[in-house]
């Protein structure tokens, strides 16, 4: 565990609240990056971070010592994450990806702009990426995210989503099976 | 040729396929596989144009400023491990003690409420012993009249029956446990005529209830003339009617003893 932060945990137990400051400001950044891309929006993304942080001031006594600040406060933006996500989802009437439809995938694909060739001129293929990614289920999405840009193991995801390693892994070929299949018609038109 | 499944070819592209030196070879051998493996690692290098959005430098600052007001301070207890122990351990203690004590002193009040006063020295023993004369005074008259009865019955014996033989040497004997705690307090009251009486009752109920080989025609002509010399059964209908004309004018009685 990195010592400044480990001197930081102390010193807000002891009583020093400001001393909690320099943990936000170090791992805010990492924070912010995980919990965008698994929530898809900034400013849902800065609520998770702010979240993250105080669920974490409020538990930093049952923190181990031993632990990395920052790989457990991940793992609380993570939960953050998931939490906005579903909360968002529950109060949606309609999303991309709720059918099984091909066709109607096709279309919703499309919707999104005129098609294939124009998405590539625009350059908005990064942001059909994004839709066919928040058209997965949470789990699989944010199994995903932590597997393909964080880098995570699967064994972190497992924890992190409170499941067992083989089954964030399952989560997570499920979540590429998916998104290939939705992604397709942009690849053939490439 | 069994081909790769995607599972499997997703596996490898992560590094986490359960057999990725198999999966290797057979992706050199197939071209087929080959060339969908290459499609997927295209396809999941072109994922990675998710990018987050950049913060500046500040961010985390802002982040601070906007969740600072929220949290409380956190009050440390200061007090040390072995304070904690000490603590704990004179708590314990205190109450080992306290129940130690309580069962003492509950102990201490059940037995002076089980257990009845002992008499003291200043107690007077008269009327501890008016109360108890009652008691000796019926036994004592109760013993004189089976005393009696006996007498009548060996002084009328059939001396060619042995039907009653038994049964009144069993009467001797029980006669004369009675007769020897009569005579005991009696020779606590100072009264030689009842002593005397009982004296001469004890010999003769012994005789009885000791008879070798048991009551016979000898033995109780025996104790007929015993009983006649000494004049038993006069002497016990004397005391007799002593005793019942002391209990009935209520003057003291003679003891006779409790059993």
């Amino acid at each position: 565990m990195d010592k400044n932060d480990h001197a930081a945990i102390q010193a807000v137990l002891a009583g020093d609240k400001e001393a909690y400051g320099a943990l936000v400001v170090r791992h805010s950044h990492l924070l912010f990056r995980v919990a965008y891309r698994i929530t898809g929006n900034e400013a849902d993304a800065d609520d998770v971070v702010q979240e993250a942080f105080l669920r974490g001031y409020r538990k930093l006594e049952g923190f181990e010592s031993r632990a990395n600040f920052g790989t457990w406060i991940y793992r609380i933006a993570v939960h953050c994450a998931l939490d906005k996500v579903k909360h968002r989802r529950g109060d949606e009437t309609s999303r991309v990806g709720d059918s099984n439809d091909p066709e109607l995938d096709q279309l919703q694909v499309a919707d999104q702009a005129a098609g294939p060739d124009r998405i590539l001129l625009s350059g908005e293929i990064g942001s059909m990426q994004e839709a066919a990614l928040h058209s997965l289920t949470v789990t699989e999405r944010t199994a995903f995210v932590l597997r393909h840009m964080e880098d995570r193991t699967t064994a972190e995801i497992g924890a992190a989503l409170g499941i067992e390693p083989n089954a964030a892994k399952q989560a997570v070929f499920r979540a590429v099976q998916k998104l290939r299949r939705r992604l397709a018609p942009l690849r053939v038109a490439t | 040729m069994m081909h790769l499944t995607e599972e499997e070819m997703i596996g490898q592209a992560y590094g986490e396929g359960e057999s990725a030196a198999a999966v290797e070879r057979h992706l050199e051998d197939c071209r087929e596989c080959a060339e969908a493996f290459a499609d997927l690692q295209r396809d999941l290098a072109d994922m990675n144009r998710v990018i987050a959005p950049g913060r500046d430098a500040h961010y985390g600052e802002r982040v601070w400023a906007a969740i600072t007001d929220s949290l409380p301070v956190y009050v440390k207890e200061k007090r040390r491990w072995w304070s904690r122990g000490l603590y704990r351990g004179l708590m314990y203690a205190t109450t080992c003690g306290l129940l130690v004590g309580c069962a003492f002193f509950a102990g201490q009040w059940w037995e002076k409420h089980k257990q009845p006063q002992p008499p003291t020295a200043k107690q007077a023993p008269a009327p501890q012993q008016s109360k108890q004369q009652p008691i000796v005074v019926v036994v004592l008259d109760d013993h004189l009249d089976r005393s009696e009865r006996f007498l009548v019955e060996l002084k009328h014996a059939d001396l060619d029956s042995s039907a009653m033989a038994s049964p009144m040497r069993d009467e001797a004997r029980s006669l004369l446990a009675a007769n020897r705690v009569c005579k005991k307090n009696a020779a606590k009251s100072d009264d030689p005529e009842l002593t005397t009486a009982l004296d001469h009752l004890d010999s003769l109920l012994a005789d009885a209830a000791n008879e070798p080989g048991g009551l016979n025609a000898q033995s109780i002509a025996r104790l007929q003339d015993e009983m006649n010399r000494d004049g038993v059964l006069f002497e016990v209908r004397v005391l007799r009617s002593r005793v019942t004309h002391r209990e009935g004018s209520g003057g003291i009685p003679a003891k006779g003893g409790t059993i």
